[in-house]
């Protein structure tokens, strides 16, 4: 224990420890000032050039992490064998050979008559190199939203664009910026203290910032515009743009459309490329007017747009093909959709088109880009949809109209880490696409495997809401066993996941549930066993995960000693594939995971246990060299730099990106095909598109039931979506603002009903419903009802922190009817029902 | 000699509060109490409406009318401009606390150092940083006197995301601060008291 001190500690004493930030998924440098073995302050590291000295609310928060009292830092044992929420688990402290000792019988039980019972909820981003125990342990099954709930259809579709994991514009050149749904550089997502810094320097350089969202954000709040628009149709809005900009104005990027992608490749009557008899993609040779194989036709010959007759087929161009399904989206029609005008979309849509400068050039580094200085950026509210592939490539699309993917200016893939841009030739003088990048497509499997129906997602992610509909149905999918073990590593399912009640239901059938985690939640206090894992502040690896503009590694190392009897948690799980006898096959995926396949010196003896210090000093070789080991990081803190224009613009140099998604269309075909052998029927084919139109989502279709709101849920910088909300430091701040503080209604919306701030309300959906005290607002839309993340946790063991419980996932569906065929995306919005019950002052 | 002070530039302050946690770890101070806060505001009605963040922190106004109140000298104003309290003369009339009409001073009642976030034990980060407070004895921002002391900024303005927060010495005809005000509109908080503070805000 530090002395006490009579003043405040100055920066100059004790010492300044560089580490790696562990508050969200994505990393920021921070340097932990450590006084007498006390950490007493964490700054942003200044020497990083992602984040640049900055930390956001949660990174300062950090130290309140470390010292939570409400930390477990023992082994514990439940000795209650009822189980439930609100009931006392009787815990009591145990050795950690007790708890190994019964975590590697009750799972290697299950692991010896079919591991497939096991259930895991993994959630560390950090420890991403961990991800693949289940499956060395034999389970395929991913029981958590987590990720897919943002991510679920994101991703896929950045993969395939042009492999990169995740996307934003480009603060540097980037001139007007459509925002849809998203908090980049201003609450949230991607490096948030960077992006933050970027965001306003670039709007202080007198970029023009328009941002679409049903509440007023902070990115509205900060935005040149808000236009707010009902939650699920923004496609709508962007569907419209491209109406305008195809069919009114005739304004897009012909040059890069037939250089850069495959728009000008035919499409025969039933949408498939046409191809000739050697399989080559062909396009229309305006020159000799037939069709001729991509690579024999100049770019400024090949037809972008028109309908051909040859030999008595029917072809269009991919681009014709959009053209034509653009035309029934005229802002007029997209308006009633939306609520937006139609005048705002064409303003926008012309305003946009006007700032991209189509034509230009710039030269960076001594090279010349095209130079786009206009895109729009989006995430998780306006794509994480039941039609959230559609979502997904309207964006893409419309930006691929002015020229601007990967370019100067525009709209940039960010990888997912150190790897860069997933880049390997494809068919046709196409960009592979890498709709997979956490782990390798899974081949088609029936009876399926695992509990999320993996295996029927050919270029999905891992649609962890399905878990329900399968596990309380088996006979509907072939799920030829029910689970009956949890593993829970720092991943809360029960509060994530869509329809509470059915989780429940699951976690009630669990026979065994172990627990990784640092504190109790809704989830961990369902577990026979809890194994305490060490903070961010006390453990090791290395951190390079979705950076913006830079890339390479930042370190974590312990900043002070370990409190209580705690493990790190990739020495637990390594501690626990010994004793069930896998840790050859552990030490194997973690030679494949690390890379150290493809340098033998590296790679780890599949008999021995490594400690993480062994395990991320071998990593840091593998990738920076010898001289570049533990030890270099210890005293560096990181090897990051900013990615240099080669990395950013266009990596994949020639090769075309995919305008027309028709691997899209053909992995639905094979999946069809699939599937009707195996006698399954009622499967969701139709999002298997190569081309997304407008279609109403069953969100929308809810409406006519008489659930006349539409209810979305928020987070603001204060807070990750479910970590942080138990920590007092950061819940007394959020508390006091107003949105954090009850279920947002639009003001003359609760007139309407008579319903004033401070009164009771109840939500109800298809799926279930909440109650909570009303906030009456004038920044949200009259037909939306906004749920803050921070009113949604229902259980809290932090004395300072009142449990508030307006679940907002209650209210979600987490069936097949509401996850997007295609990509298993979530459906994140749903329909309400608002009513009154009980006065301001009479509630509770 | 020198009248140390920031300009807050609104355009660039996205709310995020990071100002706020940034002063919570530095100075440790005890639950529900921040010397850092961002005050948000909804403005206009639907739809032409906007949210507004309003960071705040001690004025260190020239004429301030904490260190006036003070019977015992405890409020004093170093050479640099710093507002500062010595809590071994402060013997906790709060007089100064009526009369600053910012709210920036802070009391340390009694019983408030026994508890930490928690409500039970301290931490060992607030069993440390608990030592400079004096239960009975009024306490405030002190523009991390004792970073700028050793040539830093305060916590709030390093942390910063957006670098809203622009710390400097208005003596300076061509620092920062002075630049700033002579290319922004400016203005301060409740002209009307007449306290001069050394902090100004920058419009959105």
């Amino acid at each position: 224990m530090a002395a006490t001190h009579s003043t405040p500690i100055a920066p100059s004493e004790g010492r300044w420890i560089p580490s790696t930030c562990g508050m969200c998924l994505h990393g920021c440098g921070i340097k932990v000032q450590v006084v007498d073995g006390v950490a007493v302050k964490i700054e942003g590291d200044a020497t990083n050039p992602d984040n640049l000295g900055k930390l956001c609310p949660k990174g300062n928060a950090g130290l309140a992490r470390l010292y939570d009292p409400t930390r477990v830092l023992y082994p514990m044992k439940r000795t209650n064998p009822e189980k439930g929420p609100g009931v006392d688990p009787g815990w009591e402290r145990i050795s950690w050979e007790e708890a190994y000792e019964t975590v590697a019988r009750e799972l290697g039980r299950v692991r010896g008559e079919d591991a497939r019972k096991l259930l895991c909820a993994i959630g560390d981003f950090q420890r991403i190199l961990l991800w693949g125990w289940p499956a060395v342990f034999g389970s395929p099954n991913f029981f958590t939203s987590l990720g897919n709930y943002c991510g679920g259809s994101y991703h896929p579709v950045n993969g395939s664009l042009d492999g990169s994991f995740a996307a934003i514009n480009d603060y540097e050149h980037c001139n007007y910026w459509i925002q849809i749904g998203s908090g980049d550089g201003f609450s949230s997502h991607l490096h948030l203290s960077g992006s933050s810094k970027r965001m306003a320097d670039t709007r202080m350089r007198g970029m023009k910032v328009i941002s679409l969202d049903p509440r007023c954000s902070i990115a509205s709040a900060k935005a040149d515009e808000w236009i707010p628009i009902l939650p699920g149709t923004d496609r709508a809005f962007v569907l419209g743009m491209a109406h305008v900009l195809v069919h009114e104005l005739r304004r897009y990027d012909r040059k890069f459309l037939r250089e850069h992608t495959n728009a000008p490749y035919l499409v025969d009557e039933k949408g498939f490329q046409f191809r000739d008899e050697q399989g080559h993609a062909l396009v229309w040779d305006l020159a000799v007017h037939e069709p001729r194989p991509w690579d024999k036709v100049a770019s400024d010959s090949m037809a972008l747009e028109g309908s051909y007759h040859y030999e008595g087929r029917e072809l269009r161009t991919g681009f014709q093909v959009w053209m034509d399904l653009l035309e029934s989206h005229s802002p007029e029609k997209m308006s009633e959709v939306t609520t937006v005008p139609a005048a705002t979309i064409r303003r926008i849509a012309r305003e946009f088109v006007d700032a991209a400068q189509i034509g230009a050039t710039v030269e960076i580094g001594g090279k010349m880009y095209p130079y786009r200085p206009a895109a729009l950026n989006y995430y998780r509210g306006s794509q994480s949809h039941a039609n959230g592939l559609f979502d997904n490539l309207t964006y893409k699309l419309f930006n691929m109209l002015v020229g601007n993917i990967d370019v100067p200016g525009g709209h940039l893939g960010v990888p997912l880490d150190h790897r860069g841009f997933f880049v390997s030739p494809g068919e046709d003088g196409m960009l592979k696409p890498e709709p997979h990048q956490l782990h390798p497509a899974p081949p088609f499997k029936y009876p399926p495997d695992s509990t999320h129906l993996m295996e029927w997602f050919p270029i999905g992610f891992d649609a962890g809401q399905l878990n329900a509909e399968t596990i309380l149905n088996p006979q509907r999918f072939g799920l030829e066993y029910q689970p009956e073990a949890m593993m829970l590593y720092h991943s809360n399912p029960w509060w994530n996941m869509p329809e509470t009640n059915k989780i429940e239901e699951i976690f009630r059938r669990m026979k065994f549930i172990v627990a990784i985690d640092i504190h109790l939640t809704e989830s961990t206090q369902w577990a026979d066993i809890f194994l305490p894992d060490r903070t961010f502040l006390e453990s090791t690896l290395l951190n390079c995960l979705e950076p913006p503009v830079v890339t390479g590694h930042s370190l974590r190392q312990p900043v002070v000693k370990p409190l209580g009897d705690t493990r790190d948690a990739y020495e637990i799980l390594t501690e626990l594939a010994q004793r069930m006898g896998f840790l050859d096959n552990w030490n194997d995926l973690l030679n494949l995971v690390c890379g150290f396949t493809a340098k033998p010196k590296n790679m780890l003896d599949p008999e021995k246990r490594y400690s993480a210090e062994e395990l991320f000093d071998r990593f840091a070789r593998n990738i920076y060299g010898d001289d570049h080991d533990l030890e270099w990081f210890r005293e560096h803190g990181h090897a990051v730099r900013h990615r240099t224009p080669e990395e950013t613009y266009m990596p994949y140099g020639k090769l075309r990106i995919p305008f027309y998604f028709e691997f899209i269309k053909r992995t639905g075909e094979q999946l069809r095909g699939n599937l009707e052998a195996a006698g399954v029927t009622g499967w969701p084919y139709e999002n298997y598109a190569p081309l997304p139109y407008w279609k109403n989502s069953p969100v929308i279709e809810d409406g006519r039931r008489g659930f006349d709101f539409y209810a979305i849920t928020f987070k603001e910088p204060l807070h990750t979506f479910a970590d942080t909300l138990v920590m007092p430091w950061l819940s007394e701040v959020s508390e006091k603002d107003p949105i954090h503080q009850g279920i947002l209604l639009n003001t003359a919306t609760g007139k309407g009903l008579g319903i004033a701030s401070g009164d009771w309300v109840r939500l109800t959906s298809p799926a279930g419903s909440i109650e909570g005290m009303a906030q009456c607002v004038e920044g949200i839309h009259p037909q939306v009802v906004g749920v803050s993340n921070a009113i949604t946790r229902e259980f809290v063991t932090n004395s300072g922190v009142r449990a508030k419980g307006s679940h907002f996932n209650r209210l979600l569906k987490g069936s097949l009817d509401y996850t997007d065929g295609a990509t298993g995306g979530l459906e994140s919005s749903a329909r309400v029902r608002v009513e009154k019950i009980a006065a301001a002052g009479w509630a509770h | 000699m020198a009248r140390l002070g920031m300009v807050i530039d609104l355009k660039r302050c996205v709310g995020c509060n990071s100002c706020t946690l940034s002063c919570k770890q530095e100075n440790g101070t005890p639950a529900g109490m921040h010397y850092a806060r961002v005050v948000t505001r909804e403005v206009g009605s639907y739809p032409q409406t906007r949210r507004t963040f309003l960071p705040l922190l001690c004025n260190h106004c020239e004429d301030a009318p904490c260190e006036k109140a003070c019977p015992t000298g405890a409020t004093y104003i170093r050479e640099d401009g710093i507002v500062m309290v010595a809590k071994e003369k402060c013997i906790g009339c709060r007089a100064c606390a009526v009369s600053c009409p910012y709210m920036n001073r802070h009391f340390i009642e009694k019983g408030f150092l026994e508890h930490g976030y928690a409500g039970g034990e301290l931490s060992p980060f607030e069993a440390v940083k608990f030592g400079a407070f004096e239960e009975g004895t009024m306490s405030k921002c002190t523009l991390c006197a004792h970073r700028v002391d050793e040539g830093l900024e305060p916590a709030c303005v390093t942390t910063c995301p957006t670098e809203a927060r622009i710390f400097g010495d208005w003596d300076e005809p061509e620092g920062k601060l002075q630049k700033l005000v002579r290319e922004r509109n400016s203005w301060t908080l409740l002209p009307e008291c007449k306290t001069r503070p050394k902090v100004f805000y920058l419009d959105a």
